[in-house]
């Protein structure tokens, strides 16, 4: 997997960079700000991008808006934001147009490197990773539980937003996967969300459960 | 610091020239033009204020009375404006403007709020009171020019009038002294000579007496410019208590304006802190936490991690450095927060802080009265800004802090041998400073020639 890094905090920068060639993978660009990160990935065209949400010169959300321009102009590199704090308004903002291949972490994940490896390559790979913390803020922060869903159905769906897997969620849940399965067959079909080649039904589930 | 201050009075020598010379100053003739100005437009604000208020109690029994008051209030402050406005062109008086008028809600909040306008009925004041002051200001000023300007060429004119039949004269009448036919006093027999005379027994018709009249009007023209500076100063002080904005609004706006400076500051300070930690700590405790992530897994015999002792080790090496490195950073934001000595004293605080400066610094102080709080902390972090300062533009070789506290006030004053040239403008720390100290009635003085020594001086009251 090649990744290339945008994070003004230098300690970290080298930190994640070292992480990432210790497992394996390729970082050719390590930049401190959002103009350099576009730069870097028209440049290299990585699998993904790790990206802080503050950075130089403003120190707000120059790392979110950079990421999503990101999204916009390289559709096929993953981004992953990176943030000390998790602000909802953020993760709408990512999701605005689609949820593939995007992902919004806290900073503190990875101290479990193996999960954040796996989030990221995740992510690499097109699909999501949203931090717990996200999910629980966006389902506080409104009615997020959908009313045509049922508790259990609601709990699985949640764990779906953060990008986990029918088995993940299995072992989460303690249950087996095959009851997994039926729930999130039930979610689908009372989300309306009929069987096709083209889209993503989890990443759409996801999307209606975030938006 | 008071022995280091020099002052330059005015020597005695610069006072006669400045005599002669106050006649042709632009100062003179702005203040003259002022003067002859004022009168048309004290009239026309006079007559405004009379009628207006004339009309308005006069019709204050029926519905337009009342808004006719108010309105010509309103009217009032805008023609206070406008002698404002001519007092700073023509004078360079600065006045603020007097506060906004802020009416209430509804046409009845709005005649209330008109009504009680104080500036609004100090302008008025104001526009009655110029009309006399206007009157003499332009009497007196036209007679010491005009009647200057006369006697002193009057020798040359009394020689060369020639005998002839005598006609009024354009200055006939003017002041005490008057033109008259000598005619009248030394009958129809002699030839027909135009002097001057004074009353109606002195009659200035020979040569000494001549002279002494040009004499007169050489004075009277240099006292001139003395008499309308008077007459200026007297409209000026008018202007200031009746135009202005009075001392209570001032004051109010002045403790709006430090009140707003201290939200800013405490604002300003948490998100220097808040960025303080996000770059240093928080980066340096999560870069930790992933590199024991890290070491972790390449001990716990893993599928996807190979079991590595020794790269492990280095990790944890490098973790237990940033570990130290955070620790570092932390004492440093909590000491940027308060520093702990500040709890021994200011003296103590102080201490600490010249020995860390980076220029050579000794200190000195004086705090018999130990001051409150705020005026300790102020006192600490301008003195540490001042510093820091020191050491990264002066190039200085040695500074010197001294704290003295002495009858209520506290002064701060550093002084370091650089090249001096600080300017308390826009984007220098000197302006966070200033602020800081004005919110305690305090202020800043800055004294930093090019070429040094700076000196800067805070003083403070002991007491916030």
């Amino acid at each position: 997997m090649r990744v290339v890094i945008a994070e003004d905090a230098a300690i970290f920068r080298d930190g994640l960079t070292r992480l990432l060639i210790d497992r394996g993978h390729e970082v050719p660009a390590a930049v401190a700000d959002g103009t350099a990160l576009i730069a870097a990935v028209a440049e290299h065209r990585p699998d993904v991008a790790v990206v802080d949400v503050r950075m130089p010169p403003l120190f707000t959300d120059e790392g979110l808006r950079a990421a999503i321009e990101l999204r916009t102009q390289f559709p096929d590199t993953g981004v992953l934001v990176f943030s000390q704090y998790i602000e909802t308004r953020y993760a709408t903002q990512l999701l605005a147009q689609n949820s593939a291949g995007v992902g919004y972490l806290l900073k503190d994940r990875v101290a479990d490197t193996s999960e954040f490896i796996d989030a990221l390559t995740r992510v690499a790979a097109g699909g999501t990773a949203f931090d717990p913390e996200v999910v629980s803020q966006l389902m506080a922060g409104s009615s997020r539980l959908d009313t045509r869903l049922t508790p259990r159905e609601n709990q699985v769906l949640a764990l779906m937003a953060e990008g986990r897997s029918n088995a993940a969620i299995a072992a989460q849940l303690v249950v087996g996967e095959g009851a997994i399965e039926k729930h999130v067959a039930s979610i689908f079909s009372k989300l309306n969300l009929p069987a096709s080649p083209d889209d993503n039904r989890r990443v759409l589930a996801v999307l209606r459960y975030l938006a | 610091m008071g022995e280091m201050t020099t002052t330059s009075a005015p020597s005695r020598r610069s006072v006669a020239p400045a005599l002669v010379r106050a006649p042709f100053r632009r100062r003179t003739w702005a203040e003259t033009g002022y003067v002859l100005l004022g009168l048309p437009l004290a009239l026309l604000g006079f007559v405004f204020v009379v009628a207006s208020l004339v009309l308005g109690v006069g019709l204050a029994v029926t519905f337009v009375g009342v808004p006719l008051l108010a309105l010509g209030g309103l009217a009032a402050r805008r023609i206070g404006a406008l002698h404002r406005r001519v007092a700073r062109g023509m004078l360079g008086e600065q006045v603020p403007a007097p506060r906004r008028f802020e009416p209430g809600p509804g046409l009845f909040g709005w005649l209330q709020a008109a009504l009680r306008d104080g500036p609004s009925w100090r302008a008025r004041g104001y526009l009655l009171l110029k009309l006399p002051l206007a009157v003499v200001a332009f009497y007196v000023v036209l007679v010491c020019w005009v009647e200057g300007l006369v006697c002193l060429v009057y020798p040359l004119w009394w020689q060369v009038s020639q005998p002839g039949p005598v006609a009024p004269g354009p200055f006939d009448d003017l002041g005490a002294v008057t033109f008259r036919a000598s005619a009248a006093h030394h009958g129809p027999y002699l030839a027909h000579r135009r002097t001057l005379h004074v009353g109606d027994l002195v009659y200035l018709d020979t040569w000494p007496k001549a002279l002494l009249t040009a004499l007169c009007g050489a004075v009277l023209l240099l006292a001139a410019p003395w008499v309308v500076r008077g007459l200026v100063a007297l409209d000026r002080r008018l202007i200031r208590a009746l135009l202005g904005r009075s001392d209570d609004a001032a004051r109010v706006r002045e403790l709006e304006a430090a009140r707003a400076q201290v939200v800013d500051d405490s604002a300003t300070t948490l998100r220097r802190i808040e960025r303080d930690l996000h770059d240093g700590a928080q980066a340096q405790l999560a870069t930790l936490a992933m590199t024991l992530g890290q070491a972790k897994e390449k001990l716990e015999h893993r599928p996807n991690v190979p079991f590595d002792p020794a790269g492990a080790l280095d990790l944890v090496d490098v973790a237990h450095r940033h570990a130290k490195e955070a620790l570092v950073e932390l004492r440093d934001i909590a000491r940027g927060i308060h520093p702990p000595a500040l709890d021994v004293g200011l003296d103590a605080a102080l201490a600490t802080l010249v020995a860390r400066s980076a220029v050579p610094t000794t200190l000195h102080t004086n705090l018999p009265d130990r001051p409150a709080k705020a005026i300790e902390t102020i006192t600490y972090y301008s003195a540490a800004e001042l510093l820091a300062n020191i050491a990264k533009h002066s190039r200085a070789r040695h500074a010197a802090v001294e704290v003295v506290a002495r009858d209520g006030t506290l002064s701060l004053t550093v002084r370091d041998d650089g090249v001096g040239g600080a300017q308390p403008g826009i984007g220098s720390g000197l302006v966070g400073l200033t602020d800081r100290a004005r919110s305690v009635d305090g202020h800043l003085q800055v004294s930093s020639p090019p070429g040094g020594p700076t000196v800067i001086s805070l003083e403070l009251p002991l007491r916030a």
